[in-house]
């Protein structure tokens, strides 16, 4: 008979990467449902062609360079998928493809793989494909068909809209801005959804809730001061879908829970800064992004006082 | 109120913490055919043995004196005859010398020397009784209890906790000693509280064994200075500077000793063991301990000390399926087993074993950094930056980031999705930084 | 280090390949990113550099003797800039267009690493032939290193290579690709690309590289 040797624990959690990464996709269900119901079937294309590509670029990349393969960690899916729903229904396919492609191989593989991204890899690529083909990125379509009863928006295939609602919250009703009435990427405009996949997160315990509501509420809070509609602030734009699913990523947001706080304050006050004088009429992609940066140098600047010990002042 | 520290996790909380099987099983008496009894079962120098080959022993004799200064005695925990004195593997531990005995059933008692009730004992009397009757911690520590109660002199104890929190997965060995000896419990708070010259006690339980808590607020009734607390079901809850934090929100300083606070903890177990040691004369020569796992029949058995692991788990039914790994203690902190030969300590809580598939420890991927090692740390270190510089072999940096506080509670290991061996960095960092002087 | 052992043909590969300023040496990463916006902008650039180049190390390889080396440095930099004087009036005169598109970029020849690299490293210490082709060979590497940026980056982010329609119409550019970010990110990955592949090679012969 032979006895394994090893120190403890000898039993572990359940959870591991790739559960807490199946447990996101489950989270982005509704999210992903709403925007293919919305946009029709242009939208589950565009979804699946970014899926597909962030899933084959990460295998060949790995075979290539001999590393080992971790497709089934289901990180790269993640990737896809929240690039996908980063991008307009009307986006030739070629689009999504390419982000997916640049996501995993230039910002996470090349970076090392898995936890070694210096920036939420579906992000920068959303930030790459804006700054390439502005004219396919920045241009927002209204949904081809309605959620919910009430509604004055007009809806229909030839429905486009040059500017995010963004820029005219005030011509969308609350109700429409939750329900996703209005013109937008494929996941950022069902507010409904996304709450409902950060409630799934909040409850099965993927995230905390501290960076997406500290997130949301500085932008509330700085749009009342300088007498916006806060409401109308947070439902509009991709506020909600990035500070839910993006500013979350575990590899690009602080280790520290006051870390997280200073990342989550700074993501909302970049986003205000970035909504009210910036180029873009949206700022939640620049501003996740520039934290992700900072996030190294607030690790290294924050501390927590460990057990027994006077506080440091590092 | 329910007493609490912060950080810390609740380890297989799907399956009540592993101690759904042996839970509430009375205490059942183990008389072993034979007894090997390990000559360094507690912190310190090992003690001498005293007896040689082919001697009668008598239960409870002194078959070991104590060596330097810490050292305590060891007894015969059965009697009968001296069948070799060899050097034995003990867990992961280097060798030892252990003393062999095979039992001839009499339990013929040697003399025994009690100093009376634990509240008309002799106080000046009763920390020189612990020693002689060779009590050590028996929550897993192994610390000798005489040197806990006599703390130095500039630094006065005001509290005495008894650990009764049993937070380790599978454990119910405690659990069960309260349900069906509270009194005694409490007689050996009382008689360590007396022996110290400390006035308040305080009997400290998770809140997953309330009839525990009831027992006990029951036989403390009317029992000078001792209270009971409530602690939430936490892990490590049981852990000495957790449980000091939790019940006194005193923080034991960097480097310290619970004394440097006030304060002295002592698992319940060893309580009992000091009662019967104040009030019987008895030596250590037994103790509860839960046998648990892949076993037909997990049980809370009194073991001789020295009874091998194989005679544990025969008497729990023997195994249920083939085993794939046995540790002494609970699956956080507990020790694998090289075979089930090895011998039940002072200090063996509990002997759990692990059918072949759950003995897997699976492969460790790339770190995401997702925080739980660092919501999970009781002592607030940052495991995923420790482990950061223990990789990059960088000890003095990770000193600085206070290693040398890590408990190796293990939590950080067992929350991490990648199954990062996290803790067994930090104990290896710990040793290399202590014998290189870092 | 004399290397006088070196033919100068050996001398001359030696700076496109083993010693390619931009690939293996790393230098003019400056210019590297700013005139690589397309294969015409490369080449203008490397022939530039490459005269600048092949002027002044003749001319210091022939003063070397000559000038102290307290003051070599500010000396290195007068015949330097001479022949950027000369390059810079040149392409204004003959290729206006050229001269638009790199503005700023052509005087600032005078402070490209290499050029200093090259008389202060090779020149100041060889005879003259040896430092002819060295600085032949040192300019026709850079100068290949540009054209190969700039032909991707114009590729796709223009569709173009030296201004001939490579895609169909329905090619929509990567406008990244020729804006700033565009060019550390493709200098990265070429660079990338290049040592990976020269890692191999001198792994299969088992040299380092």
């Amino acid at each position: 008979m032979s006895l394994r040797l090893s120190t403890g624990p000898h039993l572990l959690h359940k959870e591991s990467t790739r559960t807490l990464m199946l447990d996101v996709i489950i989270a982005l269900v509704p999210t992903t449902a709403a925007g293919i119901y919305l946009f029709g079937s242009k939208a589950a294309w565009v979804l699946a062609v970014a899926v597909a590509s962030a899933v084959l670029c990460e295998y060949l990349f790995q075979k290539l360079t001999r590393r080992p393969v971790r497709v089934l960690d289901l990180s790269a899916v993640v990737t896809g998928l929240i690039l996908g729903l980063n991008l307009p229904a009307e986006a030739p396919l070629w689009l999504p493809a390419i982000g997916s492609a640049v996501a995993v191989i230039l910002v996470k593989e090349l970076f090392g793989g898995i936890g070694h991204n210096f920036m939420n890899p579906a992000l920068l690529a959303r930030g790459i494909l804006l700054a390439s083909w502005p004219a396919r990125m920045s241009v927002y379509f209204m949904p081809i068909r309605v959620l919910g009863a009430t509604s004055a928006v007009p809806a229909g295939p030839d429905a486009v809209s040059s500017a995010t609602a963004l820029i005219r919250p005030q011509g969308y009703e609350v109700y429409d801005l939750l329900m996703g009435n209005i013109p937008g990427t494929i996941g950022e405009v069902c507010k409904i959804a996304i709450l409902i996949g950060f409630l799934y997160m909040l409850f099965v315990g993927t995230i905390k809730w501290h960076i997406p509501v500290i997130f949301v509420g500085t932008v509330a809070l700085f749009t009342w001061l300088i007498g916006g509609d806060p409401l109308k602030a947070v439902l509009s734009g991709g506020l909600l879908f990035g500070a839910v699913f993006m500013a979350t990523d575990y590899v690009t947001n602080p280790m520290l829970r006051i870390g997280q706080v200073i990342f989550a304050i700074g993501c909302g006050l970049l986003v205000a800064v970035i909504r009210m004088n910036g180029a873009f009429p949206e700022g939640v992609t620049y501003a996740i992004l520039i934290m992700n940066i900072l996030t190294p140098l607030i690790d290294r600047l924050t501390s927590r006082r460990v057990y027994g010990t006077v506080k440091q002042h590092a | 109120m329910k007493f609490s520290f912060k950080g810390g996790i609740h380890p297989l909380k799907e399956m009540h913490e592993g101690k759904g099987a042996s839970r509430h099983q009375p205490i059942r008496d183990l008389v072993p055919e034979t007894v090997s009894i390990p000559m360094d079962m507690h912190i310190g120098a090992p003690s001498a043995p005293c007896v040689q080959k082919g001697d009668r022993v008598l239960l409870g004799q002194v078959i070991a004196t104590p060596v330097g200064g810490i050292g305590i005695p060891v007894h015969a925990s059965v009697s009968g005859e001296v069948t070799g004195i060899e050097v034995r593997q003990l867990l992961n531990k280097q060798p030892s010398t252990c003393i062999n005995i095979t039992n001839d059933k009499l339990d013929e008692w040697a003399p025994l020397h009690p100093l009376g009730g634990v509240e008309t004992a002799p106080a000046d009397r009763i920390i020189q009784q612990v020693k002689d009757a060779g009590i050590c911690g028996m929550g897993g520590a192994c610390f000798p209890t005489h040197i806990k109660m006599s703390p130095p002199a500039d630094k006065p104890v005001d509290t005495v906790i008894l650990n009764g929190a049993e937070c380790e997965t599978f454990l119910t060995a405690d659990h069960q000693l309260l349900l069906e000896q509270p009194g005694l419990v409490v007689d050996g708070l009382r008689a360590i509280m007396r022996g110290m010259g400390v006035t308040r006690g305080i009997i400290a339980i998770e809140d997953n064994k309330m009839d525990a808590v009831k027992a006990v607020r029951e036989a403390a009734q009317g029992r000078e200075g001792v209270s009971v607390a409530v602690l939430r079901t936490k892990y490590p809850q049981g852990g000495e500077k957790q449980l000091i934090e939790a019940i006194t929100k005193r923080q034991v300083p960097s480097g310290g000793l619970p004394c440097d606070v006030g304060v002295a903890v002592f698992n319940v177990g060893t309580a009992a063991a000091v009662a019967e040691a104040v009030s019987l004369g008895k030596p250590l020569i037994s103790r509860v301990t839960t046998v648990t796992g892949a076993v037909n029949k997990p049980s809370n058995l009194r073991l001789r000390i020295g009874t091998s692991f194989q005679a544990a788990i025969d008497e729990a039914g023997g195994t249920s399926e083939e085993p794939g790994k046995v540790f002494a203690g609970g699956s956080m902190t507990g020790i694998a087993a090289p075979n089930t030969g090895v011998s039940v300590t002072k200090a063996n809580n509990g002997v759990v074993v692990l059918g072949q598939k759950d003995a897997v420890t699976p492969e460790p991927t790339p770190c995401i950094r997702c925080g739980r090692c660092v919501s999970a740390c009781p002592a607030k270190l940052n495991p995923q930056r420790l482990k950061e510089l223990c990789d990059m072999g960088n000890l003095a940096g990770a000193k600085k980031e206070h290693v040398m506080e890590c408990i190796i509670c293990a939590s950080c290991s067992y929350v991490c999705p990648a199954k990062l061996e996290l803790s067994p960095t930090f104990k290896e960092a710990k040793e290399k930084i202590t014998a290189r002087r870092i | 280090m004399p290397e006088k052992k070196q033919s100068i043909r050996g001398v001359f590969i030696n700076g496109i390949f083993n010693e390619n300023p931009i690939f293996r040496l790393v230098l003019g990463v400056c210019p590297t990113l700013a005139a690589t916006t397309s294969a015409t902008n490369g080449l203008g650039m490397g022939l530039a550099a490459t005269f600048v180049l092949l002027g002044s190390n003749i001319v210091i390889s022939l003063l070397r003797n000559f000038i102290p080396d307290k003051v070599r440095i500010p000396a290195f930099i007068v015949v330097i800039s001479t022949f950027v004087t000369i390059v810079q009036m040149l392409i204004q005169a003959f290729v206006p267009a050229l001269y638009e598109a790199l503005g700023l970029f052509i005087p600032l020849i005078v402070v490209n690493c290499i050029i200093l690299a090259r008389a202060e490293a090779f020149a100041a210490r060889n005879p003259v032939f040896h430092a002819a082709a060295d600085g032949l060979g040192m300019g026709m590497g850079f100068t290949a290193g540009l054209i190969l940026i700039g032909s991707v980056r114009e590729l796709l982010g223009n569709g173009t290579i030296f201004g001939t329609a490579v895609f169909g119409a329905s090619f929509e550019p990567m406008l990244l690709a020729v804006m700033a970010p565009g060019g550390f990110i493709f200098f990265g990955l070429i660079l990338g690309i290049i040592n990976a592949i020269v890692n191999r090679i001198g792994s299969r012969k088992g040299v380092q590289a």
